[in-house]
């Protein structure tokens, strides 16, 4: 089904090229290219578009489980964005700070520091919903922008500002970065390249671990358990003993972890510093759409993240090849988000009497639409503090 | 001490509050139309992309005809069609609402760069002339009145539709037949059913017209208070228009204040270089006080009850 | 050291705006067999900017009919693009790489270290290392801009018209609004400013910083509230932000000026528009690569060698004015004024 809704938004994305005067093929052959260094015609080195790709998708691992979990307690985090800035800020100021200590302590510190940036600024949609009912929709798109504003005042006249007139940090100390795959050396020919161009990082490692956290976290613990039966219904798990309030609040936390951890491991494996780039970041906000296109599970967030990461890589060489505008894999995303969230696909097979499911069945929900029904259907039972 | 008294000098004048107005609207708009939709219980984020989207269709048509009022009509409508396309998505489809909101956001800002450049290639997309923008309009008369003058009744015209919307919608809301049913239908749609009441034709009509008001908000940005089309120019205001619906507690007037507060904050950092904190702290300022308004400090602030949920007859 | 060579390169600079000048009409300068890849990697604004992204555009299709070179663009979305467009280009055997704006000089800095043997070209900046250091890399062309001479030119006409009292306020007052206070925005208002006062010591410049580069309705309000505190000219160096600034002025009839390019077109309030010919310096990192005359390191352009100065729009320049705009520029030129590049207390 999710492989259904790829094909239809890359079709229905191939129209408006074509409707808009543009060769679709020539696009999408540019966009698997970049993404997947297959079929290019302009020279472009595989091992290198393989590379930027997983530079891309690694963040988008770590940002997914960060919206995945929650969506299996029936919380909306749009707030993995701002998590993830609050991480990437605690670990370049802790990684500034203490510039000097060696990698065994400062690489954990800076880390750990960026989970539990991320989990207090996921903490605070977390504990409004549970004590006043707040929407955690709404919390966590106030807290992404609070975090882009933070940003920009640390780093344009705030403390964390490398000079006047700068919009930039000061970079992390050696001791906090992550190491590279093949060593950043200019000189080592890898592939036909410097070896220094595959950014390819250690943190690759980390994202996946944390994929396989999610997962025995979610299916092999108490907590995972909790977590389920509050989005299955908030009304059943109370009955059946678990607290409601403390598994949202547990919930956000453990999200906002992942996602500040996003942030830290951007900082310490390939920007060494705080710069304006953070400014257009848009990480958080791809990870909606690959926790949705996963299906919640870790193998599912994995592949989809490797999609986005290869939409991410590949749009640059289709424009440059094609001459298409790399804003049309915005235009994907949004596609590969209907597609989903609304099962056109099934509703499609509905109108073709062939296809046609038994009447009985019940009409197919997709995860999200299901556990958002349920948590918005069990709002009312979070009832404030006397 | 001289920046305090600078800026309640600013306070008193009519420069300031003419502008804070202006800058209101722009957010009231949208505000609105999320107030009429969250009201029949559809959760819409997307006043964001339905406000860019007419900004865009505004200027294209604008530049072509060079007829604001033509250009308003196809902003008002292109904000109407990805209101509908929420709409569909959302009731037909029985999607999140959520998702489809951020689909709206995120096609909106791709598909209007993507255009600009198939459309423009990379020649500027062009300006407006003084007469194919949306005019500024005095009341003839009450425009001299002192203070008062300046501030309500020396505005574009959109300003004076804009208030006049505001009262209708609270009048629709609060004091008609179909005000009640909208509203029925966002609390209880089981119960609204069984008094015959249309639920989806009621929700149609309530998304589809907070797209329509969110095009006559990205129409007055582009070619009422700018003149042209920038790629991400609503820089976020249907998020901050969200934001007020919420602080104003799902009506109307309340989101009206809301607005006015944050663009009474806009305007008093427009008209004031003295103010020496940080912009970018100010500029968190609208965030954390609707966090502030969540979190119950100011009174509680709750949804429609069936907000967010999609409505399947027969249900419970 | 550099100081010599620095100015060894603007004779060049001189010569090449001539060229440019002759190449519209004549046949194509050189004949060189080989045609020559160029790659420009824009910032995040994108092409349709109406600034410096577009500006380098029009360079990059100048050099397309002048020279046998093919011009490719790559958009960066976000800036997590910077370092992939680089390095795709110069891996695929690109003569050139030019990457617009300060923005990504780390990223320059970087990829160009890695392939010393593509020639790579940056608008506003160098290739830096993380701490903003230049690591004046030998195939790294720095394409510099004393945006404060342009600033100067336009400061003198507001400067003027507001002296002789001709202006709607007449109350003494000049305004700029910045987009951020960054230095390429910095050292245009420097120059504005420091002109103007040259001109009407008792002028008031009022600066204000909408702390945005797109949203033009900020600008707007700022211009307002610099008009309502009596500004008669306003002069906006906040890119497609700034477009509002140039329309409140147009509203409330008084005058604007235009930032970059030539923004006569953007509202008839427009009298004149500082310029910052990125084209130009677009158009000369390609041309040395073409010529395969290639220095590197710091190229400025400023009024003297043609990248920057002023245009005139929508407004016919009095004798005076024009002649002491005449003036001011030849002592620049010369040397015998400079305006600063901090904007004066």
């Amino acid at each position: 089904m999710p492989l259904g809704s790829v094909v239809f938004a890359f079709i229905a994305g191939g129209l408006i090229v074509a409707a808009t005067g543009g060769n679709p093929f020539s696009a999408y052959a540019g966009l698997i290219c970049g993404g997947f260094g297959i079929g290019c015609t302009q020279g472009e080195n595989p091992a290198l578009q393989i590379s930027n790709t997983i530079v891309f998708l690694t963040p988008l691992i770590t940002t997914g489980v960060a919206v995945a979990l929650p969506f299996r307690a029936g919380l909306f985090n749009i707030g993995a964005e701002g998590q993830l800035l609050a991480g990437s800020i605690a670990c370049t100021a802790i990684g500034i700070k203490f510039s000097t200590l060696p990698t065994p302590i400062l690489l954990p510190m800076v880390l750990v520091g960026g989970m539990v940036a991320g989990a207090l600024w996921a903490g605070v949609a977390g504990v409004l919903k549970a004590t006043v009912g707040a929407h955690e929709v709404v919390t966590t798109i106030m807290m992404n922008y609070v975090a882009q504003w933070l940003l920009r005042y640390l780093i344009i006249g705030g403390p964390l500002q490398l000079a006047a007139g700068t919009s930039k940090s000061l970079p992390i100390g050696p001791g906090a970065r992550l190491a590279t795959l093949l060593p950043a050396d200019n000189s080592l020919i890898v592939f036909d390249l410097p070896a220094s161009v595959y950014r390819v990082h250690t943190g690759l490692f980390i994202a996946i671990v944390a994929a396989a956290v999610f997962a025995f976290l979610l299916w092999r613990t108490t907590l995972g358990y909790e977590i389920r039966a509050v989005g299955q219904s908030q009304r059943a798990a109370r009955y059946a003993g678990v607290s409601v309030r403390r598994t949202i609040i547990v919930t956000m936390l453990i999200a906002g972890a992942f996602s500040g951890l996003a942030g830290a491991v951007q900082i310490a494996g390939v920007d060494h510093n705080l710069t304006d780039k953070y400014f257009s970041d848009t990480t958080g906000f791809d990870a909606i759409a690959v926790a949705l296109l996963g299906l919640g599970s870790a193998v599912g967030i994995v592949l989809a993240s490797l999609l986005f990461g290869a939409l991410h890589a590949g749009g640059s060489v289709m424009q440059s090849d094609a001459g298409i505008s790399s804003n049309l894999v915005l235009v994907l995303q949004a596609l590969i988000l209907f597609s989903i969230a609304a099962n056109f696909l099934g509703a499609i097979r509905q109108l073709i009497p062939g296809l046609r499911r038994p009447p009985s069945a019940p009409r197919p929900e997709t995860p999200s639409a299901a556990l958002m029904t349920e948590a918005a259907a069990a709002a009312p039972d979070v009832t404030p503090p006397k | 001490m001289t920046a305090v008294s600078d800026i309640l000098h600013l306070l008193v004048t009519a420069n300031l509050w003419q502008a804070t107005l202006a800058a209101a609207v722009l957010l009231l708009l949208p505000a609105l139309g999320g107030v009429i939709s969250e009201r029949s219980g559809v959760v819409n984020i997307a006043m964001e992309g339905m406000m860019l989207t007419g900004a865009f269709f505004g200027v294209v048509t604008d530049l072509a005809w060079h007829n604001p009022w033509l250009a308003t009509g196809v902003a008002i409508i292109a904000g109407g069609i990805m209101a509908g396309v929420h709409a569909v998505v959302s009731i037909r489809f029985r999607a999140d609402q959520i998702v489809s909101g951020i689909a709206i956001n995120i096609f909106a800002a791709g598909i209007t760069v993507f255009l600009v450049n198939r459309i423009y290639g990379i020649q500027d997309i062009g300006h407006a002339t003084q007469n194919e923008l949306l005019p500024n309009f005095n009341v003839p008369g009450l425009d001299q009145l002192p203070f008062l003058g300046q501030v309500l009744f020396q505005q574009n015209v959109v300003v004076y539709a804009a208030l006049i919307l505001l009262v209708g919608v609270h009048i629709v809301l609060f004091r008609t037949r179909l005000g009640l049913r909208i509203r029925a239908v966002g609390e209880h749609p089981q119960a609204a059913d069984s008094a015959g009441i249309n639920v989806y034709l009621i929700r149609y009509g309530a998304v589809v017209t907070s797209g329509l008001l969110s095009g006559l908000a990205g129409a007055f940005l582009a070619i009422g208070v700018s003149n042209t089309f920038v790629p991400n120019m609503t820089d976020g205001r249907g998020y901050i228009a969200l934001a007020a619906m919420i602080f104003g507690k799902w009506t109307p007037f309340g989101a009206f204040i809301a607005c006015l507060i944050f663009g009474l904050g806009e305007a008093i950092y427009a008209n004031n270089s003295i103010i020496h904190a940080s912009p970018y702290l100010l500029s968190m300022l609208p965030y954390i006080l609707t966090l502030v308004v969540l979190a119950g400090l100011v009174g509680r602030s709750s949804p429609p009850a069936a907000d967010g949920i999609p409505y399947v007859p027969g249900s419970e | 050291m550099r100081m010599g060579q620095t100015r060894l390169r603007l004779f060049g600079l001189v010569a090449v705006a001539l060229m440019l000048a002759a190449a519209c009409g004549g046949s194509s300068p050189s004949t060189p067999t080989k045609t020559y890849k160029i790659g420009l990697v824009t910032d995040i604004g994108g092409l349709n900017d109406k600034s410096f992204n577009h500006l380098a555009y029009v360079g990059l299709q100048k050099a397309i009919t002048d020279f046998k070179v093919q011009g490719v663009v790559k958009e960066s979305k976000t800036g997590d693009d910077y370092v992939p467009n680089l390095t795709n280009f110069a891996s695929t055997n690109y003569d050139l790489v030019i990457g617009v704006g300060f923005l990504m000089q780390e990223a320059v800095g970087t990829v160009s270290g890695q392939f010393p043997n593509v020639h790579f070209a940056i608008i506003d900046g160098a290739g830096t290392d993380a701490k903003g250091n230049d690591l004046k890399h030998a195939n790294v062309e720095s394409l510099y801009f004393r945006e404060q001479d342009a600033g100067a030119m336009v400061g003198i006409i507001s400067g003027m018209l507001e002296k002789q009292g001709k202006l709607k306020n007449n109350k003494g007052v000049i305004s700029a609004v910045g987009g951020v206070s960054i230095p390429p925005v910095n050292h245009y208002i420097a120059g504005y400013k420091w002109a103007a006062t040259m001109e009407d010591p008792g002028i008031k410049v009022l600066v204000g910083y909408s702390n945005d580069f797109t949203d033009p309705a900020k600008c707007k309000a700022i211009a307002v509230g610099q008009i309502n505190g009596g500004s008669d000219v306003v002069f906006q160096v906040a890119g497609g932000c700034g477009l509002g600034a140039l329309q409140a002025a147009g509203q409330a009839g008084v005058k604007s000026i235009g930032v970059d390019a030539d923004q006569k077109d953007a509202d008839p309030s427009v009298i004149a528009s500082a310029l910052k010919k990125v084209d130009v310096a677009t158009y000369t990192a390609i041309k040395d690569v073409v010529n395969g005359h290639f220095p590197g390191g710091a190229l400025t352009f400023d009024i003297q060698n043609g990248g920057a100065g002023y245009a005139v729009d929508n407004f016919s320049l009095p004798a005076d004015i024009q002649a002491e705009v005449t003036k001011v520029q030849g002592e620049i030129a010369a040397g015998t004024l400079t305006p600063p590049a901090d904007i004066p207390a």
